[in-house]
């Protein structure tokens, strides 16, 4: 049976399962949810999924939602394990970095696409810039500490690459993404961090992520026509 | 060499680690910082955690940040990997609920707790109830989606206690807490969601759990003496 992964392909968070998928070379019929229509708040959905959230995992009747965890079962899985470290200490490390993208990155992240980015696009609001560069603010201290990290490792759960960079690909991309010829942006490729800017710039070339953010683009492109 | 973490009895953070600690039967040694001094932005502390936070542990020389990392690490090196459960399926909802704690508890809960008990006992302000009532809105419609997991398993994570649990035991006492007789508080154990009401009963009854408690009340009694 093939796995299902329910969620639309333009949304950050079912591009963080896909981004691992691809890396792992999975192959997942996406199935899109109509969001604008409320389809994910839909009894039958949240049947399934009762926090009435995309992206949700059905593999053959075993469901599984929240996006790093599919990514983290994908592994286990059908993976060998690949992009999580075994030994207890190298394991240790990556965990500290997957908290630290959950707890350090992605509020700040999240919060900054949403009023940069999304608010216009999905919302048809003006972004207000003193919330949204507040929270640039925020962020850029803690990547100076990413900064401090990745002097010391290759990547920022230790020298390979793990589930835990992966993770930055879908917020990263969009806040690191000026809107319009000028507009304010995050600079993850700021000479002032050239060691975030080397991690930033080798997983954001990566070809799985290329592939996803392309799909991204042609899906989005296409519900603009529409 | 005894495992030390770097924290404070009466920090939420600290505690998510003593409590999983004490569950494994691992003993570990707690380090003051002292926050009033700042020690935790000193150019030495950075060094060990360059975000500047605490908790960090000290295993003989292998430093680690992230509680919740740090949780795991004592499972894997020192618990025999208790309370995280090995099938590639059970560890997936083990991993789902960590997510879930992550995403849909901590950040509500901690915005809750610091509008309503630390800003007016470290702070000296007082609870602005628009925010903190708007928090236990989320919180509680996110709960109402515990409700259904919980009425499928014993657990968050599935039929066995796990890490995923414990975590919720700092935030969650501190949010149920009331400073003043009548003050708004979160009610855990609301009978409206009785699966919930079961499962914080028994999380939060569990001895690990009151002698972290214990030890707190003990740091606060020296803290006022002096
Ligand atoms: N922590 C969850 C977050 C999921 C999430 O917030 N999904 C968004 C789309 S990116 C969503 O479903 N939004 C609809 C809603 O929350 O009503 C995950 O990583 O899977
Ligand atoms: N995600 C971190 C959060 C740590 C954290 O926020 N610690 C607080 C105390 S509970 C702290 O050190 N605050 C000081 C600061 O952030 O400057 C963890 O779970 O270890």
């Amino acid at each position: 049976m093939v796995l299902k992964l329910y969620g639309p392909t333009v949304a950050t968070c079912t591009q963080r399962v896909l981004v691992v998928a691809r890396h792992l070379g999975i192959p997942l019929e996406v199935i899109n949810v109509d969001l604008p229509k409320g389809e994910h708040l839909l009894p039958e959905y949240l049947e399934k999924q009762p926090f009435g959230q995309v992206p949700l995992l059905d593999d053959d009747g075993f469901l599984v939602f929240e996006g790093r965890a599919i990514a983290r079962y994908l592994s286990a899985e059908y993976a060998d394990g690949k992009l999580i470290p075994k030994g207890a200490k190298e394991n240790a490390i990556f965990e500290q970095a997957a908290a630290v993208e959950s707890a350090n990155f992605d509020p700040f992240a999240r919060a900054l696409a949403d009023e940069r980015f999304f608010k216009s696009l999905f919302g048809g609001a003006e972004p207000d810039e003193t919330v949204a560069s507040e929270q640039q603010a925020k962020l850029e201290a803690k990547l100076d500490a990413y900064e401090v990290i990745l002097a010391r490792y290759k990547y920022l759960g230790g020298n390979e690459l793990t589930l835990a960079d992966l993770f930055h690909l879908p917020y990263g991309a969009v806040i690191s993404t000026p809107a319009s010829p000028g507009a304010p942006f995050v600079n993850l490729e700021d000479p002032k961090r050239p060691n975030v800017a080397r991690w930033w710039r080798e997983i954001s070339c990566l070809p799985a992520w290329k592939a996803v953010s392309t799909e991204a683009k042609e899906v989005l492109a296409a519900m603009k026509r529409a | 060499m005894a495992i030390k973490i770097y924290g404070s009895a009466m920090a939420t953070c600290t505690q998510r680690v003593l409590v999983t600690a004490k569950q494994l039967g691992v003993p570990v040694e707690v380090v003051g910082v002292d926050f009033a001094a700042k020690e935790h932005k000193s150019a030495e502390y950075l060094k060990k955690h360059p975000f500047g936070q605490i908790p960090y542990l000290d295993d003989d020389g292998f430093i680690l940040f992230e509680s919740r990392a740090i949780a795991r690490y004592l499972s894997a090196a020192h618990g025999d990997g208790k309370l995280v459960p090995k099938g590639v399926k059970e560890n997936a909802l083990f991993e789902q609920a960590i997510s879930i704690e992550n995403n849909d508890f901590d950040p509500h809960a901690s915005k809750l707790v610091a509008e309503r008990i630390f800003g007016p006992l470290f702070r000296g302000t007082v609870p602005d109830e628009t925010v903190a009532s708007q928090k236990q809105t989320e919180l509680e419609a996110k709960l109402d989606a515990y409700e259904v997991i919980l009425g499928k398993y014993k657990y968050l994570g599935g039929n066995e206690l796990t890490l995923a649990d414990l975590f919720h035991l700092p935030y969650g006492t501190k949010a149920t807490l009331q400073l003043k007789p009548g003050a708004p508080a979160l009610n855990l154990e609301d009978p409206k969601r009785p699966n919930v009401a079961r499962w914080w009963e028994e999380i939060s009854s569990l001895p690990a759990w009151k002698e972290v408690q214990a030890e707190e009340q003990v740091a606060v009694a020296a803290i006022k003496k002096a």
